[in-house]
């Protein structure tokens, strides 16, 4: 698509209103581009939701960017400002992988998630969790996946938090695909052992089931 | 048609009787108390539970007016909750089916929380929150069972304010004394906050509310600023999941449900996302032989009967582990 300097790429407009931000597609310099506004919510005070949009805009860029350095594809960043919370990025038109599987054969699907589970692994390898792992999470364009949302990312090497990521993904797997999950989140670990290598897969999705535990009844008193 | 069910999971030995249209006839309850400081020791629990036991019955049944061969079940909660706790129940449940030939009922004490809050806001297809000492998850309808969207990956609200209080030495549940020292703060404290996906974590709030109050803190401010956090966070961890499920519907239910500002942060949240948003009342909150009785009814109406042989206490017994037949829709 060729487009003229001063000529608008797209109209403004928002096209997903999600937990924490409204994601408006504009016009940046002649073309489509993403601007995640990161909005205040009334039932957090003051004091904390400052604080919280803030740290979670300058912490996005900053994870996207370390993220795209392990060679995992993100949408390029074209600009932040932390004083309205908002960053803005390449757009990248998807569909969801969550959306994706619906309509894509089984073949279709493993390949997927095999090739998911190589971008988490280089995530993981290099030190970086993703913390909001769902397969709402990642666009697919043409067959290429990208990684976006990375607010609650961290960089960490614990075992434990990289169990999280997967637990969080296993979990968003079976509440929209249910029946299907197993088979999605095998092709995941395929895909994820064959970066992380085998022994951490195993030792990781233990981490992941123990976590799974855990949580689910804790004794009172 | 009447069930009667036995709630004995934690501190509350409570029995009630409820008609197959959702009347509650009776609720009938005794609590064990902790002494302040210290936790629910679940032996002397146990023995509170018994010694109330046959008078508890007996007050659930006179309030209801209704003689014993009207009833048509007995419900029990076999879990999750305490071991010598849940004995206690089991046995009485256990024998008043055999003396009386009826059938006896198995029921999921969380199941139980969240049919007791759909009863008595009218919530059909909700989002729930599920907010107890033992359980903060957030679950939803799918395929015959409620699934878990987020929970907390250590230790529970309750747990949270329990813990803290015991420290203070204050009687647990200690949920409406903590809420009363927030009234008196005069300012916010920065704690630890943190959301993972749609999940919780409180244990570092935990000790770094300690460690606050040790370096000289007001309590108050402590209090206020522990329950702000600890409430934002689960309400970000809700919204995410509303957006996520899409349902119109969030259903808070569980003994913190009767918290104020949770309360309010979560009817924020719901408006946010054009959800209606139920809370359940106050005195069916806590737990009680009503939410019992009443899944008894749901589940006796369905056939899901046990034996005496097979009703043993499970202590973990997992919300997302029980189907549940009586409820349609929740297609995948």
């Amino acid at each position: 698509m060729s487009t003229f300097r001063g000529e608008m790429a797209v109209q403004p407009r928002l096209i997903y209103k999600g937990a924490e931000a409204e994601i408006y597609l504009e016009d940046w310099f002649g073309q489509p581009a993403i601007r995640k506004h990161r909005v205040s919510k009334a039932y957090r005070i003051t004091e904390l939701d400052e604080a919280i949009r803030r740290t979670r805009t300058s912490h996005e860029a900053n994870m996207m960017h370390e993220v795209r350095k392990l060679g995992v594809p993100v949408p390029t960043i074209h600009h932040i400002d932390l004083e309205s919370s908002t960053l803005i990025m390449d757009y990248v038109e998807g569909p969801t992988l969550k959306e994706e599987l619906y309509g894509i054969s089984t073949q279709a699907k493993r390949d997927r998630c095999r090739m998911l589970g190589t971008l988490l692994g280089k995530m993981h390898e290099g030190g970086i969790v993703h913390g909001d792992m769902t397969i709402s999470n990642v666009l697919s364009e043409h067959g290429k996946l990208f990684m976006i949302d990375f607010g609650l990312g961290d960089f960490s090497s614990e075992t434990e938090d990289k169990g999280v990521d997967l637990l969080l993904l296993n979990r968003a797997m079976k509440s929209t695909h249910y029946g299907f999950h197993t088979l999605l989140f095998n092709a995941f670990m395929k895909g994820y052992s064959s970066i992380v290598g085998r022994k951490a897969g195993k030792e990781i999705l233990r981490k992941m089931r123990e976590i799974e535990q855990r949580g689910r009844y804790f004794e009172r008193g | 048609m009447h069930c009667l069910g036995i709630e004995s999971t934690a501190h509350t030995f409570g029995v009630s009787v409820v008609t197959d249209k959702g009347v509650i006839l009776s609720d009938a309850r005794d609590v064990y108390a902790s002494a302040p400081g210290t936790g629910i020791h679940p032996r002397e629990a146990a023995e509170h539970h018994s010694e109330v036991a046959a008078r508890v019955v007996c007050q659930a049944l006179a309030e209801a007016g209704i003689r014993v061969s009207k009833l048509a079940g007995v419900a029990i909660a076999l879990g999750p909750g305490l071991g010598p706790c849940l004995r206690v129940g089991a046995t009485v449940a256990r024998a008043l089916s055999s003396y009386l030939r009826i059938p006896l009922i198995p029921v999921n004490h969380a199941i139980g929380h969240i049919e007791i809050g759909a009863l008595t806001t009218g919530a059909s297809d909700p989002l729930v929150v599920l907010v107890s000492g033992g359980h903060t998850a957030i679950a939803a309808f799918s395929g015959g069972r409620w699934r878990i969207f987020g929970e907390t990956e250590d230790i529970t609200l309750g747990n949270l304010f329990d813990m803290f209080a015991r420290e203070i030495d204050l009687p647990s549940p200690a949920g409406p004394e903590i809420e009363k020292l927030t009234e008196k703060s005069s300012g916010f404290i920065s704690l630890p906050y943190v959301v993972k996906g749609n999940d919780v974590s409180y244990s570092g709030l935990l000790t770094a509310s300690l460690a606050e109050l040790r370096s000289g803190a007001r309590l108050e401010d402590v209090c206020y600023s522990m329950q702000e956090v600890s409430c934002s966070m689960l309400a970000e961890a809700v919204e995410r999941s509303l957006a996520y499920t899409g349902k119109k519907e969030v259903l808070l239910t569980g003994g913190v449900a009767a918290n104020k500002a949770l309360k309010s942060k979560l009817r924020e949240v719901a408006r946010l996302h054009d959800a209606a948003s139920y809370v359940v009342e106050d005195r069916y909150s806590g737990d009680n032989g009503a939410q019992i009785a009443w899944t008894g009814i749901l589940a006796l109406r369905v056939g899901l009967v046990t034996t005496i042989d097979q009703a043993r206490v499970r202590p973990k017994w997992r919300l997302e582990d029980v189907d549940i037949p009586w409820r349609d829709g929740g297609a995948t």
